[in-house]
């Protein structure tokens, strides 16, 4: 939770110019698909990624055993019949790991793309209109940060019976603000541009300038925080676990299922060690695919070979 | 700048109104601390019983009531009483305060400086072998759960004190309960030991992160044309890096420390729950799990203080480091 | 499987190599110990008739034991509703005495250092007389007499120190007593002999008299409270209200380190969160001089990591909730024994008769604990740590109490017998029996919700396999946890139809009967109520002669059993682990727990 990305860090300036330099015509959709296709760690963690998805996602209708069946093998180590063993009730892990990759992905993605959607809105309103409006703005930005987020967990939790959406929706509604501040930022600087003087010149609506002018050329740290969220929302969502603030059974995620088997590091590692290192590649191939894509909005940190 | 600050704080102020009075409702609504007391005790508590408690943690009040009871109060310094019910809460908050502090002062100092280290020199050393390592290092750490690695270093730290045969590393609080031979060094020692694992667990996430941020600043920087124009002028690699390259490559640095540190003195839930440290996380945990709604409160407060602060500070820091940013 | 990633690795390669230079200057203690002597440890404590005596041995001086605690104290006045914890019970059962000490084996034993007897003279009215042992005194030099004994009476008969009045804001002026059983029908408390004979006169009879007075719930001293309320010394028979409150309110804040007790040990530090250190009490009289040097109970609130502290050797002792990966852990630790115990906890499914059909048909309830089977339950859970537990038969008794009998396995309930449960069904006359069931005037029957407190995976599982047993009758059963902080939500406000938990036996049975299962009852959360139970109930708490009254329990709870309320299951395992260079260290599952002879505990000699 520690990793948001906070302002300046991601460019604030974006590749508006290149265009100029090129001979024919690219769009600038093209060049950033260009510039992330020759990073190779991100590419492979994008192919790891996705491969990992649709496993979770189609694997459950051609396997045998369903997440939330008894089998009669209680706690056995992985076999033929159970890759990845059973627990003590004997569900199969195998089962259980692809649910809780589903789950768990689809925490975390959803997590991104709602704080990444009102984030950005809000920040960019913000930074647009600045005066009144942006500190009215920022402290309600200000005033969601304060929340705890265990004590809402907890809230929604007990009301809802963590189910997955409810999750997903109170981490989301904590974490927008992170992204309005850095979107905030990098607008504040954006709006002084002359593109911006221009359009407002040319007699644009405040919206139009936000959404065509403003947001389009913050998409680059936006796009990459986004990736970041994906990464941070299944941690969040693991730590929310281990403290029996996360999902509930009979669902289950891979924080829950990690969570349930701290105790069986030594005893039963497949139970602890499985899960984990899906959490572990999740988030690892997310962070590759962000850095591929801050290296691909942002040329300027790839440094001119000496 | 002072009137900023000044207008900042000021404004802080409906800011913290309105977030207690939020988590008010909402943890005064999340469960029933009165049927948790009568239902937690064998024999059952006697309806006199519950009824007092009821009456001792003011449930027996309509909410707004408590809430402006419980404002006025904060002022005079009586945070209210809480569902344990001999339980002083402004004097549990400072004592776990401090816990919190020691444990994540210490931790925040290595990752601090280890993170500038190795971020400065993956980006010096850009496409190079050590930077891919520091790269992947740095994500993996960032990719693994917190406790999932605290678990995994408790069994290394297991391990190393058999190896060794001593009993060097603590897995429980913050300290021994008694010192065979009790001298200021050996419970110097005895302390160390204790805080080893707790900081290497929370100093690995941070300083994952805050090394991926040295880097691309330092990357930004580095291609940059003051930079450019400084070597062009002459002047020796080492002393551009450090005088000029680093220096500016920090400013945003700084900024997400502040904001990080902030919210990790609101609790480190986790490591604190794994080395049984009794700090702000876990204080957060027993009142938000016990419904102790002013308990709870008292955290909220000073957590949110502390990441006003800080978020000021960062603003603070970001317009002074960097004249593009005006305030006025 | 093991394997870490390499960067890891190093990681730790590098902060071992760190350590190892420090580790040179480091104080530890002494490691796991060399017992390897012919002890059999804490094995053979399930041997019949060995549970208080097992894991014996002669000890020598010195050693310090760390024992866990799984919550911090707060309150320490253990008498109290709300200082009324396990963990208070322990830390205070090593320095105030008590009159009957529950022992391992769930029955109840003198404590001779304390009262030399305590003996019913007479049933008419009842009269217990105790002779204090002449040598008992508080380690300030006042001795323990009479007046103890009619002060614990009178602050916790609910009457000469009554509950704090509504007026007060704070609610801390007046005396809320755990329980006021027992003492509410006590006369008179009179000391005679210098007072060191106490009699205590009954207006009404009073079956556990052998409660009174201890049984988890010590004595405080009396002359603290007379002297810090201004009352005058010895003469706790005519404190008012106030001054007891006073003296009341003074044992809840107040850690027993700052006033004078009374046992092995006294209690040199109080670490708040953290832990207690007890030393020997150089004016303790008892049969038993302790020959530790220090005994330390040490707070850890998750209990996952106390394994890896016992392995660590930070802590000597530990007394989880046992669980398969648990034991399993303690058992490869060298040097540690452990044991796993049928404890006084036992779990149960209650059926919530506040909803409509569950209340209004028997036949239903009947076939529904009929079709659950307890065998699957058991193998899928505690049984694969603990072969030996067994399916429960009593409401109030567990195997191994002189009351015990099998009331519930004869009914069918918990056989998991379909046809049977059928049988009960299709006599009533329900549709759609094993498909979708409807009651005879055509309602669709459930779906109904099966609830258990989150995180706790026994529980889920024992829902799951109610959810697939009920199935089979056609009734739809939905899981839902129940929220760290809602249970008592949900158990006072009836939100469930179907729950799982754990209540806890005592060697005094009727008190507890009275609770659960008597008509408007404290523990009474589903609604049971029966005439003819309440009566026999009632009978049981006023008959003395112990045998009479286990027979009156037995009789309504057949009668309980035939209604089909409650399912129990089967007898919470406990589970002590103990590194083997200590002795006396035994499983004791009831409220005072293991720390019942602290006094003994030692280094093996």
């Amino acid at each position: 939770m520690t990793d948001i990305e906070a302002p300046g860090a991601a460019g604030t300036q974006v590749p508006f110019t290149d265009g100029e330099f090129t001979v024919g015509q690219r769009s600038q959709t093209q060049l950033v698909l260009r510039r992330f296709l020759r990073h190779r760690a991100a590419v492979i963690s994008l192919v790891v990624f996705l491969l990992i998805a649709l496993w979770a996602f189609v694997g459950p209708y051609f396997w045998h055993y369903s997440y939330r069946k008894f089998t009669p093998d209680n706690s056995q180590s992985p076999s033929w019949k159970h890759p990845f063993g059973t627990d003590s009730s004997g569900y199969d892990a195998y089962a259980q790991v692809m649910r809780g990759t589903q789950t768990s992905l689809k925490i975390a993605v959803m997590i991104a793309l709602g704080s990444t959607l009102v984030g950005a809105v809000w920040g960019a309103m913000a930074g647009f209109y600045r005066g009144v409006v942006d500190a009215v703005m920022m402290r309600i930005a200000d005033l969601v940060l304060t929340l705890p987020l265990l004590a809402i967990a907890l809230v929604i939790s007990s009301r809802s019976g963590g189910s997955w959406y409810w999750i997903a929706l109170v981490i989301a509604g904590l974490t927008w603000a992170y992204v309005a501040r850095v979107v905030r930022s990098s607008v504040l600087s954006l709006r002084e541009k002359e593109f911006v003087e221009a359009a407002r010149a040319l007699g644009s609506s405040d919206a139009r300038i936000i959404f065509r002018h403003l947001l389009p050329n913050a998409l680059g740290p936006i796009i990459v925080n986004a990736t970041v969220l994906v990464a941070t929302g299944i941690l969040t969502e693991t730590a929310l676990s281990f403290l029996g603030f996360g999902v509930q059974p009979p669902d289950t995620s891979l924080g829950l299922l990690v969570a349930q088997a701290q105790t069986a590091v030594d005893t039963r590692p497949w139970l602890f060690y499985i899960p984990g290192a899906f959490i572990i590649a999740i988030a690892l191939t997310v962070n590759f695919i962000g850095d591929g894509l801050r290296d691909a909005f942002d040329p300027r940190q790839q440094r001119v070979r000496q | 700048m002072l009137a900023y600050t000044v207008r900042r704080i000021l404004v802080s102020v409906p800011v913290l109104i309105a977030s207690t009075f939020i988590v008010f409702l909402v943890v005064v609504n999340s469960g029933d601390p009165v049927a948790n007391f009568a239902t937690s005790r064998q024999p059952a508590p006697s309806k006199a019983a519950v009824q007092a408690f009821a009456r001792h943690i003011h449930a027996d009040q309509p909410v707004l009531e408590r809430y402006w009871n419980w404002i006025t109060g904060v002022l005079h310094g009586d945070f209210g009483p809480s569902v344990q019910t001999n339980l002083n809460i402004g004097h549990d908050l400072f004592t776990r305060f401090r816990v919190t502090v020691t444990l994540v002062a210490a931790a925040m100092l290595i990752a601090l400086i280890l993170s500038v280290l190795f971020g400065a020199f993956s980006a010096i050393r850009q496409y190079t072998a050590a930077d891919y390592s520091i790269t992947f290092v740095g994500f993996l750490f960032l990719a693994m759960p917190v406790f999932w690695f605290a678990v995994l270093l408790k069994q290394a730290g297991i391990w190393i004190n058999e190896k060794t045969g001593s009993q060097f590393l603590g897995t429980i609080g913050e300290k021994s309960p008694y010192l065979n031979v009790d001298t200021p060094w050996n419970e110097f020692v005895d302390r160390i030991g204790h805080l080893a694992l707790p900081t290497i667990t929370l100093a690995l996430v941070s300083f994952a992160s805050w090394t991926r941020y040295t880097r691309a600043s330092m990357l930004e920087v580095l291609n940059s044309d003051y930079v450019r124009l400084a070597r062009a002028k002459g002047l020796r690699r080492g002393r551009v890096i450090t005088r000029h390259a680093l220096r500016t490559a920090l400013i945003p640095l700084a900024t997400v420390t502040a904001l990080d540190v902030a919210s990790i003195l609101g609790g480190a839930v986790v490591t604190e729950t794994i080395f049984q440290w009794h700090g702000m996380g876990e204080m957060l945990v027993q009142a938000a799990s016990t419904v102790d709604v002013y308990r709870l409160m008292a955290w909220l407060l000073l957590s949110a203080v502390v990441v006003i602060v800080f978020n000021l500070l960062a603003d603070l820091l970001y317009a002074v480091l960097d004249p593009r940013i005006r305030y006025d | 499987m093991r394997a870490h990633p390499s960067a890891l690795a190093r990681g730790l390669t590098l902060a071992a190599g760190l350590v190892l230079a420090l580790a040179a200057c480091s104080s530890g203690g002494g490691g796991g110990g060399s017992g390897s002597g012919t002890s059999a440890g804490l094995t053979s404590c399930t041997t019949k008739g060995k549970a208080d005596t097992c894991n014996s041995g002669a000890t020598k001086a010195g050693g310090t034991f760390t024992y866990v605690l799984e919550k911090n104290i707060q309150q320490w006045n253990v008498q109290d509703a709300n200082g009324n914890t396990f963990e208070n019970g322990e830390a205070l059962g090593v320095v105030l005495p008590q009159v009957f000490v529950p022992q391992p084996d769930l029955t109840v034993a003198l404590n001779t250092d304390l009262v030399t007897s305590a003996t019913q003279t007479g049933t008419g009215p009842q009269t217990i007389v105790y002779k204090i042992n002449p040598k008992a005194s508080w380690n300030d030099g006042t001795p323990i007499t009479a007046d103890d004994f009619v002060y614990y009476w009178r602050t916790n008969d609910g009457k000469d120190c009554p509950p704090p009045p509504a007026s007060d804001a704070t609610q801390t002026k007046g005396c809320l007593p755990q329980s006021t059983a027992g003492y509410d029908r006590v006369k008179s408390v009179t000391g005679s002999d210098g007072g060191k004979t106490v009699t205590v006169v009954m207006a009404k009879p009073f079956s556990d008299w052998k409660s009174l007075f201890g049984a988890g719930y010590p004595l405080y001293p009396a002359h603290v409270a007379e002297k810090l309320s201004g009352a005058k010394t010895g003469d706790a028979a005519h404190m008012t209200a106030a001054q007891m409150t006073e003296g009341w309110q003074y044992f809840q804040k107040t850690p027993p380190t700052k006033y004078a007790t009374a046992g092995p040990y006294k209690m040199q530090q109080w670490v708040d969160n953290d832990h207690a250190t007890y030393v020997p009490d150089p004016k303790w009289w008892g049969a038993h001089k302790p020959s530790l040097q220090r005994l330390i109970f040490k707070v850890i609130t998750d209990a996952t990591q106390e394994p890896i502290a016992l392995q660590n050797n930070e802590v000597q002792g530990i007394y989880p909730q046992p669980e398969v990966d648990l034991v399993k852990q303690v058992k490869d630790i060298p040097n540690v024994t452990y044991t796993i115990g049928n404890g006084l906890n036992w779990e149960h499914f209650d059926l919530n008769l506040h909803n409509p059909v569950i209340g209004k048909y028997k036949a239903l309830r009947q076939a529904m604990f009929t079709a659950i089977s307890i065998k699957d339950i058991v193998s899928k859970t505690v049984g694969q740590f603990d072969p030996k537990v067994n399916h429960l038969g009593n409401h109030n008794f567990v195997p191994g109490q002189a009351g015990y009998q099998d009331v519930v396995t004869a009914t069918g309930q918990g056989s998991g017998d379909l046809a049977k449960a059928k049988k009960y069904l299709t006599d009533a006359r329900f549709t759609g029996v094993g498909t979708a069931l409807k009651t005879p005037d055509g309602k669709t029957v459930g779906p109904f919700n099966c609830r258990y407190t989150t995180g706790n995976q026994i529980r889920q599982s024992e829902c799951q396999i109610l959810q697939s047993n009920l199935a089979s009758l056609g009734i739809k059963v939905t899981i839902k946890p129940i929220g760290a902080a809602d249970l008592g939500t949900v158990l006072v406000g009836h939100q469930y139809d179907i729950i799982v938990f754990a209540w806890v036996a005592s060697p005094f049975p009727s008190s507890n009967a009275q609770q659960n299962w008597v008509t408007g009852g404290g523990g009474n959360y589903g609604g049971y109520s029966d005439k003819t139970v309440d009566k026999l109930v009632a009978q049981a708490v006023g008959e003395t002669d112990q045998t009479k009254a286990a027979a009156l329990l037995n009789q309504a709870d057949k009668i309980m059993t035939d209604d089909a309320y409650v399912l129990p299951l089967y007898q919470k395992p406990t589970f002590l682990a103990v590194q083997t260079r200590f002795v006396n260290v035994r499983d004791n599952a009831t409220n005072v727990g293991p720390p019942y002879n602290t006094a003994e505990w030692g280094l093996k000699k």
